[in-house]
């Protein structure tokens, strides 16, 4: 980042403002404090108008949201007032429109959802209601018990029995959820006890829509029935008049948001600027490969009189400066996995690139099958050919696709194709060893692994700490050092590396020790034990691993192990999809765990401010090449 | 040893780590839940939270490969 300060005349200082927003590359900064200087203040017709337009573009938002005409861009052009005062009138207006069909909508699915549930058994009580509709004497009343207390049942017939005896008839019906609905035939003159009685008993009536609440049953029914029918027609003709509202209206609302939203970033970005009788000033930092071309653009737009000068990096706190992620092109998906945690402090270390190697590496350990590998490129090339540019899924697909380059990798070696049936079928033999026997050198394999990656981390730890705080660098280094030396004397003792080895890396162990507990403290015996812990917790890309072949030869015995072979191919491809979709799923959360935990934990340095440039909402008015900002 | 015995212990170490790592989940998916409803941006954090107690699990694992392998003469 480069830190920029835009000096000159006051007559000159809209011209400037209006070019640094089209360029759309700067993030101001507080107005300075200096001797001589204030804030730049809006007048008082300027901040009614603020408050005034931040309402009008809440009622264009929500206008936008219920149109779900949210998406598309919208060209700036500049407002006049007569524009803002039609465009309040028109959000107003749609958004009203917008929110009366979505409870129309809304009524309408409760209606479907009430008169759904209860069909059945209002299309088998109908004839019952009909005839007692038919019968003077007689009156019925439909209510529903809740599954918890279908006990009281039983209780209430005994009750109705010994107040009414046997002149009642109950017909129940069960519903979805295990709630009974029950209608009760009885003499009219006995309808005030049966209401008590239900009363006593908190039963309540059937819930009917509130148009047919006031109506008879023998009415009410046949019409709520009809409704169901009725209804899809009703909804899909909300849906028309929703789609007719943003056709008409969608564009001119989204420019009402563009210019609403321009006018309120401008306000703002007045606030922002220091100010003297004759002169402005305004301070902000943009990407430094941006500096030459915004220095050429604002000159020219706001004329000579206004000068822009870089900032000495000595003369501002890096704690103030607001961060971006630029990596190249191929790293540059892996962002998002740093993107789920806050951003790294402004001159700390962006780990985007490790993380870009290492991910991969991991996940293509953990999978490490040809068959699963080339699955999974399929399924990335597809979702990338379907999905747009800067979304979620194509970004998940551009990472998918090296994961699934080392998850094919990984497969050769071990000599895995669906599992075993590269063995099987066609004598593929595994190139270092097989996941299925050797777990013994895969735990090697993992933990080495982990060490390397923790090693890094110490590393960069202590690059991270080297100017600011030289004995925690120390402290990291030298726990680099030893976590090496453990490693060297564990192996030393088993002989896979000469014996003779032992001593002298134990002997180089206790020298470590005194110097790392000065450089971190007393606690530091235990954030080396931590460490070393963390160097072990490397082992899952092993256990996940050997899981997942497992499953896979699982699977493949299910071919003939289940009488005919068609059922036993078909169990197999199911065990297959099955173990294919935790093969992505759990390496890929035990990846993001091992480099969160495991190897950030060493480094990282989070509290990052995000890069938010003062420029237009449809996007900075600015060439496509020097728009990107990595 | 009897390998009913060696089967049986690398069953308990798995069967006891799994529980506890389950147990722990429990409790850090239900407040984790609670936390991303109020605060969605904190999903990378408690990720993480969740994946910590699985390395209990895997250690579980890994001692009862080894006890299968090492006991049991494999």
């Amino acid at each position: 980042m480069a830190k920029v300060r835009v000096l000159g005349p006051k007559d000159r200082f809209d011209a400037a403002l209006s070019a640094v927003q089209d360029f759309g590359q700067l993030q101001l900064a507080e107005a300075p404090s200096r001797t001589g200087v204030e804030r730049a203040r809006l007048s008082p017709p300027e901040q009614r108008r603020r408050v005034q337009l931040t309402r009008v573009l809440a009622e264009v938002e929500e206008a936008l949201r219920l149109l779900s005409a949210d998406g598309a861009r919208a060209e700036v052009r500049p407002a006049t007032t007569a524009d803002l005062a039609h465009w309040a009138r028109l959000a107003d207006a749609t958004a009203r429109a917008a929110r009366a069909l979505r409870d129309r909508e809304t009524g309408l699915e409760e209606e479907r959802a009430l008169v759904s549930r209860y069909r059945d058994f209002l299309s088998a009580v109908l004839p019952a209601v009909r005839q007692v509709a038919d019968t003077a004497r007689l009156t019925s009343r439909a209510v529903v018990v809740p599954a918890s207390t279908r006990s009281t049942v039983d209780a209430l017939t005994d009750a109705l029995r010994e107040q009414l005896g046997g002149e009642f008839t109950m017909s129940t019906h069960e519903l979805p959820g295990g709630d009974l609905a029950i209608l009760l035939v009885l003499p009219r003159e006995f309808s005030d006890k049966l209401d008590a009685r239900l009363a006593e008993a908190r039963v309540p009536e059937v819930p009917l829509p509130q148009a047919y609440r006031d109506m008879p049953l023998e009415r009410a029914v046949p019409k709520m029935l009809a409704r169901l029918d009725e209804i899809p027609l009703e909804l899909r003709a909300c849906a028309d008049d929703r789609r007719l509202l943003a056709a008409s209206r969608g564009a001119e609302l989204r420019q009402a948001r563009a210019a609403i939203d321009d006018w309120l970033s401008t306000a703002a970005a007045h606030e922002r600027t220091a100010v003297t009788e004759h002169a402005f000033d305004l301070e902000g930092w943009l990407p430094e490969r941006s500096l030459a071309e915004f220095m050429r653009r604002v000159t020219a737009a706001a004329g000579p009189a206004v000068v822009i000068e870089s900032v000495a990096r000595e003369a501002w706190g890096t704690e103030d400066a607001p961060v971006v992620l630029s990596n190249p092109r191929l790293f540059r998906p892996f962002e998002q996995i740093i993107g789920l945690l806050p951003l790294p402090r402004y001159g700390s270390i962006d780990p985007t690139p490790f993380v870009a190697v290492f991910f991969p590496l991991i996940f293509g350990m953990m999978l490490g099958d040809v068959g699963y590998g080339v699955l999974l490129a399929i399924l990335a090339v597809i979702i990338h050919a379907r999905t747009e540019r800067g979304s979620f899924l194509r970004t998940a697909a551009e990472i998918a696709g090296p994961c699934a380059a080392f998850a094919i990798i990984f497969g050769v070696l071990y000599g895995e194709y669906f599992g075993d049936l590269g063995i099987r079928l066609l004598g593929i033999h595994p190139i270092i060893f097989d996941r299925e026997k050797a777990v013994f050198a895969a735990l090697a394999l993992a933990v080495g692994l982990g060490v390397v990656q923790v090693v890094l981390g110490l590393v960069l730890g202590a690059i991270t700490a080297f100017h600011k705080e030289p004995k925690h660098a120390l402290g990291r280094g030298v726990s680099a050092v030893m976590v090496l030396l453990v490693v060297g004397a564990l192996l030393a003792a088993f002989e896979v590396l000469p014996k003779g080895l032992f001593t002298p890396a134990v002997i180089a162990l206790l020298i470590a020790f005194p110097l790392l507990v000065f450089a971190e403290g007393v606690i530091a015996p235990v954030e080396l034990l931590a460490t070393l812990g963390n160097v072990l917790s490397y082992a899952r890309i092993m256990a996940i691993g050997t899981a997942s072949v497992m499953l896979a030869v699982v699977a493949n015995q299910m071919v003939g192990a289940f009488g005919g072979t068609v059922v036993g191919l078909v169990f197999a491809l199911l065990f297959h999809l099955v173990n294919f979709a935790i093969g992505l799923f759990s390496p890929a959360i035990h990846a993001l765990r091992l480099h969160y935990v495991e190897f950030f934990g060493k480094f990282y340095n989070p509290g990052g401010r995000p890069f938010q440039p003062f420029g237009h909402r449809a996007g900075p008015l600015v060439p496509e090449t020097t728009r990107k900002l990595s | 040893m009897n390998m009913m015995w060696i089967v049986i212990s690398a069953a308990a170490v798995l069967s006891v780590a799994a529980l506890a790592t389950a147990w722990a989940q429990s409790k850090i998916g239900t407040a984790g839940a609670a936390a991303l409803a109020e605060k969605p941006e904190l999903a990378g954090t408690i990720i993480v939270l969740l994946a910590i107690p699985e390395t209990m699990v895997i250690l579980g694992f890994i001692v009862a490969v080894l006890i299968l392998l090492r006991a049991g003469g494999g």
